[in-house]
């Protein structure tokens, strides 16, 4: 924690990181411009060849009507239109989602090890979803299932739990919450474990979910779960001056008239429907909502006014390169490319800034 | 109550993205993946692979083909219950089961098989020119798009993942599901089949040359004594055979053996105290493809207190025909016989034109 303001910038200025710090609207035209770049990328490739021509003619005719030609067939059109476009998006906003809420929690904890999943989202999802493929009832309502439906419950019963466990005693507010988490995602790990145990067959679809993904995608899920986590994301940003006022810590935020209790229990909620709502989606897709706001904080410094629109950003533009990648790469888990992608460049960052890193 | 059933390769996984929280959860998951995994290395195991259908009781009652006049277009309930309508008859089809691809070629419309799902035991060899579409556990629903198939079959109790059936039905690509957890249920998948792509009398004769192949079986081992048969499944790690009436238990019935099973129709897994007690007569090594021998039997701890064990009754089985519910299940049973009774009146192969699907593909 910082001593001297959390609005200090670190003392660090080296190379291009020095150079963009003091400009976030050149890392923010930066990233929408590789968010337009992955959208495009997206599009174009997969496992069946399409030209670029034939991907472009198609978009322009579904977004603006516009007829340049017709010499694709449908099934083409069809991977363009619904399987791809959906796709990439879809991982554009649980990309959003993840990091918007990860630098949320991360604040609002003052934990630099908080991620979104951090309260038991993670483990009621997961245990959700695996109830839902081990209880044999199949439903399904605008392309979802009983699964998402489940995961998404799952998800805000166990971050309601926790809070509400987390004000009895006398712990401080901050330990008593992250060791209720620890505890209740450990009780429903283990409900995790019995139901895989218990899946058979299933136990597959349970891997898969706990590995997340975005090849199921569709338009319906895409449209359920673009206002959750846009509405979400927007009211989290709106509170971006009272996240750094709680960064301060407790008593420094009730000085600067923050109601500490109605603010933290509201940004807790946000941030944990906006995880609520990725998880739901895409299954658990770790590192994006633990790392991207770190990388953010190590560029422009602590202050949510900027961490958080440009980790939706980056959240988003991540995950969508990471799932462009996993793709191509036959389908490997887009967790595992995040990872892969994203670790690496974490702890250059982490090399450059070993001097005056703070939250 | 222990609902396990042995996976035949391990599901590629990391740890949970909740180091700590989910680590546990995921770690016993790994666990009981591995334990589960036949031959936890060699990935093309197929016992559970080829017959899901024969290793858990179905989750909805298989349907029976629609008895109305087969004519196009034509409604099918397929056995999860689905009505799946076909406007004509397929010409272009893609199969998401190897029995199914074997089913197909059997029937003779191999040749519309524009996709099949991938498979280390492919039966029978002129289908290695199909291009693969999915592989255990993975369904490409691009590339299936891309074919603009007329039908897509698929198998159930999650042996493809029901997501993407769902998401292929949602893109209006008419998918039939298959899921055989008896014999019985294989013949109507097969007819079920036939059904749907425009070739009815064609899988009732092969499904009635079926039966009698199994009756042949049937009565060459009626009066002989019945050997306690213990079916390896996977013994590497813990020991799995053949549940309480599973197909598999079936099937070494009807061959003439009594099976030694699990004790509970849902756990595939057996302790070697229980297997001890039960003291099989013969061994069957179903992962004689995948590594099992009779050396590595014997020499196992506390085995050899096995009569089979003493009197080197040990006899490595091809799996694939004993398990895979499509036409080839003939000589399966036939090779199950002549394993557990050496001297059966049976012919060795299968001459029959069941199960010589070569013969019928048409051109």
């Amino acid at each position: 924690m910082t001593t001297d303001g959390a609005l200090a910038r670190p003392r660090l200025a080296v190379g291009w990181i020095g150079r963009v710090r003091h400009r976030p609207i050149l890392l923010a035209a930066g990233g929408i411009a590789a968010l337009a770049v992955a959208l495009i990328l997206g599009v174009a490739l997969g496992t069946v060849a399409i030209s670029p021509g034939d991907t472009l003619a198609i978009l322009a005719q579904r977004l603006f009507g516009a007829h340049l030609g017709s010499g694709w067939t449908a099934a083409t059109e069809t991977i363009v239109w619904d399987l791809r476009l959906p796709r990439v998006l879809t991982a554009m906003v649980v990309g959003t989602g993840l990091a918007v809420a990860g630098a949320t929690f991360q604040g609002l904890l003052r934990n630099p090890l908080a991620d979104p999943y951090v309260l038991g989202t993670a483990s009621g999802a997961a245990l959700g979803a695996a109830i839902a493929v081990v209880i044999p009832i199949r439903l399904s309502f605008l392309g979802f299932g009983l699964l998402q439906v489940f995961a998404f419950g799952g998800a805000l019963a166990a971050v309601f739990t926790v809070y509400r466990l987390s004000r009895i005693g006398g712990l401080s507010p901050l330990t008593s919450l992250l060791l209720t988490g620890y505890a209740v995602g450990s009780l429903l790990a283990a409900g995790l474990a019995m139901a895989m145990y218990l899946s058979g067959a299933a136990l597959r679809q349970i891997f898969s979910y706990l590995l997340g993904g975005f090849d199921t995608a569709s338009w319906s899920q895409l449209g359920a779960t673009v206002p959750l986590v846009a509405i979400g994301s927007v009211l989290v940003l709106l509170r971006a001056r009272t996240l750094n006022g709680l960064l301060l810590g407790e008593e420094a935020a009730v000085h600067l008239g923050v109601d500490v209790r109605r603010e933290r229990a509201l940004l807790l909620a946000l941030a944990s429907l906006v995880t609520a709502a990725a998880v739901a989606v895409s299954g658990l897709i770790g590192f994006v909502g633990l790392v991207v706001p770190h990388v953010v904080r190590l560029v422009v410094g602590p202050n949510a006014r900027l961490v958080l629109p440009l980790s939706a950003l980056g959240g988003a533009g991540l995950l969508a390169f990471a799932d462009l990648a996993a793709r191509l790469l036959g389908e490997i888990p887009v967790g595992v490319v995040t990872a892969v992608i994203g670790a690496p460049f974490f702890l250059v960052l982490l090399r450059r800034a070993r001097t005056g890193y703070e939250l | 109550m222990n609902a396990f059933v042995p996976h035949p390769r391990p599901v590629s996984h990391r740890p949970g993205p909740r180091g700590g929280i989910l680590a546990a959860a995921a770690a016993l998951a790994i666990a009981v993946a591995l334990a589960a995994c036949s031959t936890g290395a060699n990935p093309t195991v197929s016992i559970p692979a080829d017959a899901t259908g024969s290793l858990q009781p179905p989750a909805t009652s298989s349907a029976e083909p629609s008895a109305s006049p087969l004519t196009f277009p034509l409604t099918l309930t397929d056995d999860e219950g689905t009505k799946v309508e076909l406007a004509a008859e397929p010409q272009k089809l893609v199969s998401l089961t190897p029995a199914t691809t074997e089913i197909l070629f059997a029937l003779g419309v191999g040749d519309r098989i524009v996709g099949k799902v991938n498979d280390p035991t492919l039966y029978p060899p002129e289908a290695a020119s199909i291009p693969d579409v999915a592989k255990y556990g993975e369904v490409n629903v691009e590339q299936i798009v891309n074919l603009a198939p007329d039908l897509v079959i698929a198998g159930g109790n999650s042996f493809n993942p029901p997501d993407k059936i769902a998401q292929l039905r949602s893109l209006k690509v008419p998918v039939l599901v298959v899921y055989a957890p008896d014999i019985e249920t294989v013949l109507n998948d097969i007819e079920l089949t036939g059904a749907a792509v425009g070739k009815s009398e064609e899988s009732k004769d092969l499904t009635a040359s079926m039966q009698a192949a199994f009756d042949q079986v049937g009565a060459a081992t009626k009066d002989l004594a019945r050997p306690r048969v213990f079916y390896e499944i996977d013994a590497s790690q813990k020991i799995y055979t053949a549940a309480d009436d599973s197909f598999l238990a079936a099937m070494i019935e009807l061959a003439g053996g009594t099976a030694i099973t699990t004790g509970s129709s849902t756990n595939f897994e057996i302790p070697l105290e229980k297997l001890v007690a039960a003291d099989p007569e013969i061994i069957l090594l179903g992962d004689a493809a995948y590594g099992g021998t009779a050396d590595i039997v014997k020499a196992r701890a506390g085995w050899n207190v096995m009569t089979a064990v003493k009197n080197g009754a040990i006899v490595p089985v091809d799996d694939v025909v004993i398990t895979r519910p499509g036409p080839r299940l003939v000589d399966g049973l036939r090779a199950l016989a002549l394993a557990i009774h050496p001297d059966a009146d049976l012919p060795s192969a299968a001459p029959s034109a069941v199960g010589s699907p070569g013969a019928s593909a048409s051109p």
